[in-house]
């Protein structure tokens, strides 16, 4: 690497290195599942040392657990910017969804680290899993018109609804068409606080 | 299941008649002793993942449950996966065979209706069996690909009991293609939410929150809400 680009500074190699890492084994787990998935495949792909994957996680799982942390962070932060920068209570529901749709349709292989592989491959990353539905649920909870008196866990339905129908779509190998279900989820998560067709238009910034 | 119409017995109750049999020299036919062994590992694998977790439940654990030596397991099963995979197959398709018989008996009664029936059938279940909706919904989608295909599987046949008859939104448009999928996704995922919060043990309380959702993203809340607790 230094030969390469003997002006960077070391920092930013390393976490460039991880970030590789990190994206080796979403493509790899991706393609071919957590199990399937050896070291070996992920320091090819990620065009580093053995050593250096050892340098920086403890082994496969770490590799993994991090990656999905890492990716399921990025997602959260999006959505909430997204609702954070809208006005009006549908509105902030309609900009999240959209913010995470378009965010899996820009990274088909994290979404389905995340969204799919992560539930089955290993306790901890299951864990990871839950956690990641329980922050979109408070935040669903947060963002949600208020006013409607309606069953205490209507947002994990709701969100267990939504993410059903995007795993489905991921595990198809069609997670870059996924904002197409933009307008379909949106009055499905609304509804029930609008009432059902009364959910405002399209609402998609085209 | 076992012969002489068994196929409505619970798990407990199967272990509970497994236990009468005589032993030594009863006189059932080896078939009928083979059978009822891999009934009772398969009941012995849902009390034991239930009990202690996909990880900790080894072939060991449900030889013991089941009363079924560890070669004998070999005999049925080739691994603790075939085994599960046995025992998902049976689950499901006795939470089917459920609530079929429930939309059954609400035959000529209108959409909603027949929603609650369906929906009680399956929450009556899962109350008097929390193994049974552990696997289901919680352990299967742990497992891998292969449960993971019949989990999906499941959740497709009573997305298809949902969509037949389903009416049009309250302002006549029609209601997204995606619903009736979401809400069976949504309802399954919330369950087993509730049961890794270690609520399991009372499905059952939750019928009226799990048809309010059903019933809202068709007919919207306050309506859901009248069909609801007008019982």
């Amino acid at each position: 690497m230094t030969s390469m680009r003997p002006e960077l500074p070391r920092e930013f190699v390393a976490g460039h290195k991880r970030r590789r890492m990190m994206d080796a084994i979403a493509e790899l787990t991706a393609e071919q599942g957590y199990e399937a998935t050896k070291i070996a495949d992920i320091v090819r792909r990620a065009a580093v040392a053995r050593k250096t994957l050892y340098d920086n996680f403890d082994g496969k799982e770490d590799l993994f657990l991090s990656a999905i942390d890492t990716s399921l962070r990025e997602m959260r932060v999006i959505v909430e910017e997204a609702c954070e920068r809208t006005q009006g209570e549908e509105e902030k529901v309609s900009a999240g969804l959209e913010a995470l749709l378009d965010y899996i349709a820009g990274h088909p292989a994290e979404s389905k680290m995340c969204l799919v592989e992560a539930i089955s491959a290993t306790p901890s990353s299951a864990r990871l899993y839950d956690v990641g539905v329980r922050h979109f649920v408070e935040l669903l909870r947060a963002s949600a018109p208020s006013g409607a008196d309606l069953p205490k866990t209507i947002e994990e339905s709701l969100v267990g609804g939504v993410a059903w129908i995007i795993q489905q779509q991921v595990r198809r190998g069609e997670a870059e068409s996924v904002l197409e279900l933009h307008d379909e989820l949106r009055q499905f998560v609304l509804s029930p606080y609008l009432g059902v067709g009364r959910v405002g238009g399209a609402g998609r910034r085209k | 299941m076992g012969p002489g119409g068994e196929s409505d017995s619970t798990v407990a109750d199967f272990i509970a008649r497994m236990d009468r049999l005589p032993r030594g020299r009863h006189g059932l036919s080896p078939e009928y002793v083979a059978r009822n062994q891999r009934e009772r590992l398969i009941a012995g694998l849902i009390e034991a993942l239930y009990d202690v977790g996909y990880q900790k439940t080894t072939v060991s654990l449900i030889g013991q449950q089941a009363a079924v030596s560890k070669s004998d397991f070999y005999k049925h099963f080739e691994s603790k996966d075939d085994c599960f995979i046995a025992a998902y197959e049976m689950a499901v398709e006795r939470i089917r065979e459920h609530v079929d018989l429930a939309c059954g008996e609400a035959e000529g009664h209108d959409w909603a209706q027949r929603v609650r029936h369906g929906l009680a059938a399956l929450l009556d279940l899962f109350d008097a069996e929390p193994a049974l909706a552990s696997i289901v919904l919680v352990e299967g989608l742990r497992a891998g690909r292969g449960v993971y295909d019949r989990y999906q599987a499941a959740l497709e046949s009573f997305v298809a009991y949902l969509r037949e008859g389903a009416p049009l939104s309250p302002t006549g448009a029609e209601v997204p293609e995606a619903t009736a999928e979401a809400v069976v996704g949504g309802v399954a995922s919330m369950l087993g939410r509730r049961i890794l919060a270690g609520e399991g043990e009372h499905l059952g309380q939750l019928f009226p929150e799990s048809l309010e959702f059903a019933l809202a993203a068709y007919l919207g809340a306050e309506e859901a809400r009248r069909i609801t607790s007008a019982g």
